[in-house]
């Protein structure tokens, strides 16, 4: 990323790298952030050189106090952006509300990265309905020069109607590439001093003024430069889009040969809907497909307007020809032409496709998605599983968000019943272990990493303990936010800026609400078996914070030790453990040699954490130094 | 259908786990906690030890005493049995702390002196001072180590998972191990080598020594009466548990029985070289206390018996006039066909049939109601 001023210059960017210099461009005072993929790097570049580049970042503790935080900067004047994940974007639903009815000063921008097929997510939740039900304007941008150019005309745009500006990204546009033209840096502006009579404050007799923003945003959007037409002037068969839909659209006309067959609307703007813009073209036209990612949301309005301006056409897209779920793909948007166009199969599918006959054969083993090698989490499920066990009564295990959500797969021993969203772990527990108090006779046990107590769990512990809920709560704490990358939290000591800052102690946090607190290794396999078999059978909340950093931060600190099997000592499957190391403990470390028939290390994958030997039953796995 | 789920179902679900630890020891899923059998994580093998070992799982337990005894020495209730003696051990340091008379810890201690056997695998009591709480199995190679072990705990450590692990590592060729009536069952089913692909060394087994046994008791249950260093049953008249100077009425203890003893048809260790438990002579408890009664099963058994009195090792006391051994061998008999009677009925009523003793239900059919 460069904070080059060089305007005019282009250079190959990476989609999040786009936001990033669109904020410089914007000329950004605030800048912070809640991290979750796609979007996890931009805030991690603007600390990098927010310091530098004269203004401030920060990874805030969720994305509620990150918006809000962006609130306080407007106003003064600043200008802000707060870049979350579609689940992020959810959690400042409230924020979002009452915000725009309050309306902002320096210009506010909130670029939310959505998921489609969730390839990093737990869902492929669709943003775009936030703008609707908040009132507030959408922009979708369609390439990575366009993802820089939109946000300083949201940032301007924001600042011109006194309203927040929503701009959606998704996965391929946050880690796709492509050349940037940059534009000029900006001189900074000073920050305006409050007045005593100045007021941010969203209250109901304001809603008027919601809505009246919103028709000048329709009006800017009429005209903007982010909505282009390609293709067959006056077409009848055309073709809508939103954000990456135009993309794959040219690239399949092009394919298909048919590229002066159709029209191609691709809208930028995508709420308002600049209603006369569409209906323009909506009235040459005979049939419609919309091309969008995720839900219909395009195809529905369109469908609106039409009926609104009483134009008879057909309409198709993620409700009939688009598959309802999952991302877009070059083979799913032309399928989807085809069959618009009515064109039949000639040549063979497109490679890789259903049908491709260089697919069919291929013997790929399905790989679920796992810990890492030396993972603490790894451990901590196992042993968890086995504490259960002994009860005799398999308990129920309340899952959060994180590296952990594995868990609900063979990496955690399938330890997962419940998992729903950042925080639900210990709010949905202390439901059940209120129950307790009634009949419910299984042990409870909540989980969530440190990243996550920070940022939702705390409220639901201290919900759990006013309610006298009978709880195990565990707190996986590997030192870091470590699914999105290792970004600062509260409990690290650093901020997004490098600064230094006090860390915050979970069991310090939760002794004062009066939670007692146990600390253990997940490594010692043994002791802390039985610590969690004690801490179940007590009633009342308890605390176990499972101390451990994550294998990747360690591995950057740690000497690695040698991990290697003693082929004499390893009876293969003559031994009665039916390949424990590899088959139940499961760590990619942990391979098997076919032609030893003997259970073997994987050395590039190690990363020396032993744990293995403590568990293999021949006791035919070694470390170097001696097990712990 | 996977070994361990078989076993887990047929089982430790339906309650019939004896929690004995035959199935433990040779791999890493089957683990006993706190008196109870579980499965940590799912083994993937169609046929396993586990479940032939299993004390609990269908066999012909009538074909397999035909196969390890002298069929002419077979009682119908009390399995084989070439002698019967009232014995104790003469050490009164060994008797101090036994249940009754010691006869099992001065015949081991023998057995490893005089090489019948090798080591020992016997169950300890637990971290506390006393015998009861926290019981597990443990393996003895020195002589001196045995008397440590000695007493009742009246719980089922899995010591026969510790005889697993000492067969697998193979070290000791003659292990004696003393157990209640569904362990020494375990061992001699691992002696006739049900599983062709891996018999752990069953060889292995030098000696079973029996415990006579009436049930086993919850773990939770005895930590309720706290930690003792001597535990007994009276005889029934008196319907108390002594621990140490502590009485409890049976009626308190009772609820605590393991449910998986109800279905147990064994009172004497049928499978064993000498079974023990305590005297019950018709002379009455005042003579009988301090004693134990001594069934003599095989010839190594006799052979260790007879040594033990030559070197003076054990007591002998003689049954008193008339035909009171004979009497003494009817109370036995009576005693130990009224436990083969409840099992059956137990298990008819929650079977519908015998069980797991189905294959020999012809042994049985008389306990029919």
């Amino acid at each position: 990323m460069t904070t080059k001023n060089e305007p005019g210059k282009t250079y190959l960017m990476q989609g999040n790298e786009a936001i990033v210099r669109g904020a410089l461009e914007g000329g950004v005072h605030f800048a912070s952030s809640y991290p979750g993929s796609p979007s996890s790097q931009v805030l991690g570049m603007l600390g990098h050189i927010a310091e530098q580049m004269g203004f401030r970042a920060e990874w805030s503790t969720n994305e509620t106090t990150a918006l809000q935080s962006c609130m306080g900067a407007s106003f003064a004047n600043g200008r802000s952006i707060c870049i979350v994940k579609q689940n992020g974007l959810l959690v400042q639903s409230d924020t979002i509300h009452c915000g725009a009815l309050g309306g902002i000063k320096g210009g506010l921008v909130i670029v939310s990265s959505d998921d489609p097929d969730s390839h990093s997510s737990t869902n492929e939740f669709d943003s775009r309905h936030m703008a609707i039900s908040a009132n507030i304007p959408l922009l979708e941008p369609a390439s990575v020069q366009e993802t820089k150019d939109m946000i300083p005309y949201a940032l301007d745009l924001s600042e011109e109607l006194e309203q927040m500006v929503l701009v959606r990204v998704t996965t391929r546009i946050c880690h796709g590439r492509g050349g940037v033209e940059l534009g000029e840096l900006p001189e900074k502006r000073p920050f305006t001093p409050i007045g005593e009579w100045d007021r941010m404050v969203g209250i109901n007799w304001l809603h008027s003024f919601l809505l009246e923003k919103l028709e000048r945003a329709r009006e800017a959007f009429e005209v903007s430069e982010f909505n282009h037409y390609n293709g067959k002037p006056k077409a009848k068969n055309l073709i809508i889009t939103g954000g990456t839909g135009m993309k794959y659209v040219l690239d399949s006309l092009e394919d298909l040969g048919i590229e002066d067959e159709v029209g191609v609307l691709s809208l930028g703007t995508l709420w308002p809907l600049p209603e006369k813009l569409i209906t323009e073209h909506l009235a040459d036209a005979e049939k419609v497909l919309v091309v969008e990612e995720v839900d219909p949301f395009l195809e529905e309005h369109i469908a609106a307007i039409a009926g609104k301006y009483k134009i008879n056409i057909e309409i198709y897209g993620r409700n009939d020809i688009i598959p309802q779920i999952g991302e877009l793909n070059p083979e799913v948007v032309t399928k989807a032409l085809k069959e618009f166009m009515g064109i039949e199969d000639e040549k063979a599918p497109a490679c890789g496709g259903e049908g491709c006959p260089a697919a069919e054969g291929l013997a790929i083993p399905e790989r679920e998605l796992t810990f890492c090698a030396g993972c603490p989490h790894r451990a901590s499920f196992f042993i968890l599983k086995q504490a259960l066990r002994r009860e005799g009564n398999h308990g129920v295990v309340m899952g959060d968000i994180g590296c952990y959500t594995m868990a609900g797969q063979r990496a955690g021993q399938y330890g997962y019943h419940f998992m729903s969203c950042m925080g639900s772990g210990i709010s949905a527990a202390e439901g059940l272990g209120q129950l307790t108090n009634y009949g419910f006779d299984q042990p409870v046990v909540s989980l969530c990493g440190d990243s996550t107590f920070f940022h939702t769990v705390v409220p639901g512990l201290i919900n759990a303990k006013m309610n006298n809920a009978n709880i195990l709560h565990i707190v996986l704490d590997n030192s870091a936010t470590a699914m999105t990358g290792f970004q600062p939290h509260p409990g690290t000591g650093e901020t997004a800026m490098g600064y230094e800052t006090e860390k915050i102690s979970i069991k310090a946090l939760c002794e004062s609400i009066g939670c007692p607190v146990w600390e253990a290794d997940p490594f010692d396999v043994e002791e802390t078996t039985q610590l969690i078999t004690d801490l179940i059978r007590k009633d009342g909340l308890k605390v176990l914070i499972l101390l451990q950093p994550c294998a990747t931060l360690a591995a950057k600190t740690r000497a690695k030790k040698k991990v290697w099997v003693d082929a004499d000592k390893c009876r293969g499957d003559n031994c009665g453990c039916d390949r424990y190391c590899s088959r139940v403990w499961g760590c990619p470390g942990n391979i098997w040699d076919f032609e030893k028939d003997c259970a073997a290390i994987d050395e590039v994958v190690c990363v020396g954490c032993g744990v293995c030997a403590k568990i293999c039953p021949a006791k035919a796995i070694q470390v170097e130094g001696g097990e712990e | 259908m996977l070994s361990i789920l078989e076993l887990e179902r047929k089982v430790v679900k339906t309650d019939l786990c004896t929690n004995c630890g035959a199935c433990q020891g040779m791999c890493p899923y089957w683990r006993s906690y706190e008196g109870r059998t579980f499965v940590d994580y799912e083994c993937d093998r169609k046929e396993g030890r586990c479940k032939y070992f299993c004390p609990r799982m269908p066999a012909d337990v009538d074909g397999l005493l035909k196969q390890f005894f002298d069929e002419g020495d077979i009682v119908p209730q009390l399995g084989a049995v070439k002698e019967l003696y009232l014995t104790r051990a003469a050490d009164p340091e060994i008797r101090a702390k036994a249940q009754h008379g010691g006869t099992v810890t001065a015949l081991v201690e023998l057995a490893l002196q005089e090489g019948f056997i090798d080591a020992a695998v016997l169950s300890k009591a637990g971290e506390g001072d006393g015998a009861t709480l926290d019981p597990a199995g443990c393996l003895v190679t020195d002589p001196a180590e045995v008397r440590k072990c000695g007493g009742s705990s009246f719980q089922i450590p899995p010591t026969m998972a510790t005889l697993n692990e000492a067969l697998k590592d193979d070290v000791y060729k003659k292990i004696g191990v003393v157990g209640t009536p569904c362990k020494t069952l375990a061992a001699y089913k691992m002696m006739s080598k049900p599983f062709d692909d891996n018999d752990n060394n069953a060889d292995n087994i030098g000696m079973v020594f029996g415990l006579f046994c009436g049930w086993g008791l919850d773990w939770k249950g005895m930590e309720a009466f706290g930690d003792a260093a001597h535990v007994d049953i009276l005889p029934s008249k008196f319907h108390r548990m002594d621990l140490d100077d502590k009485q409890v009425d049976l009626d308190d203890v009772l609820p605590l029985v393991r449910e998986n003893c109800n279905y147990c048809y064994d009172m004497t260790a049928e499978f064993a070289d000498v079974s023990v438990g305590g005297a019950r002579s018709s002379e009455g408890w005042d003579v009988d206390k301090g004693w134990n009664q001594l069934i003599v099963r095989t010839e190594k058994g006799r052979k260790l018996v007879e040594l033990a009195r030559e070197k003076g090792v054990l007591e002998f006391r003689e049954f008193g006039g008339g035909d009171a051994k004979a009497a003494a061998m009817d109370k036995l008999k009576n005693a130990a066909a009224s436990k083969k009677a409840k099992a059956v009925s137990a298990l008819t009523d929650k079977y519908g049939d015998l069980g797991y003793l189905e294959p020999s239900k012809d042994a049985f059919k008389d306990y029919i109601k």
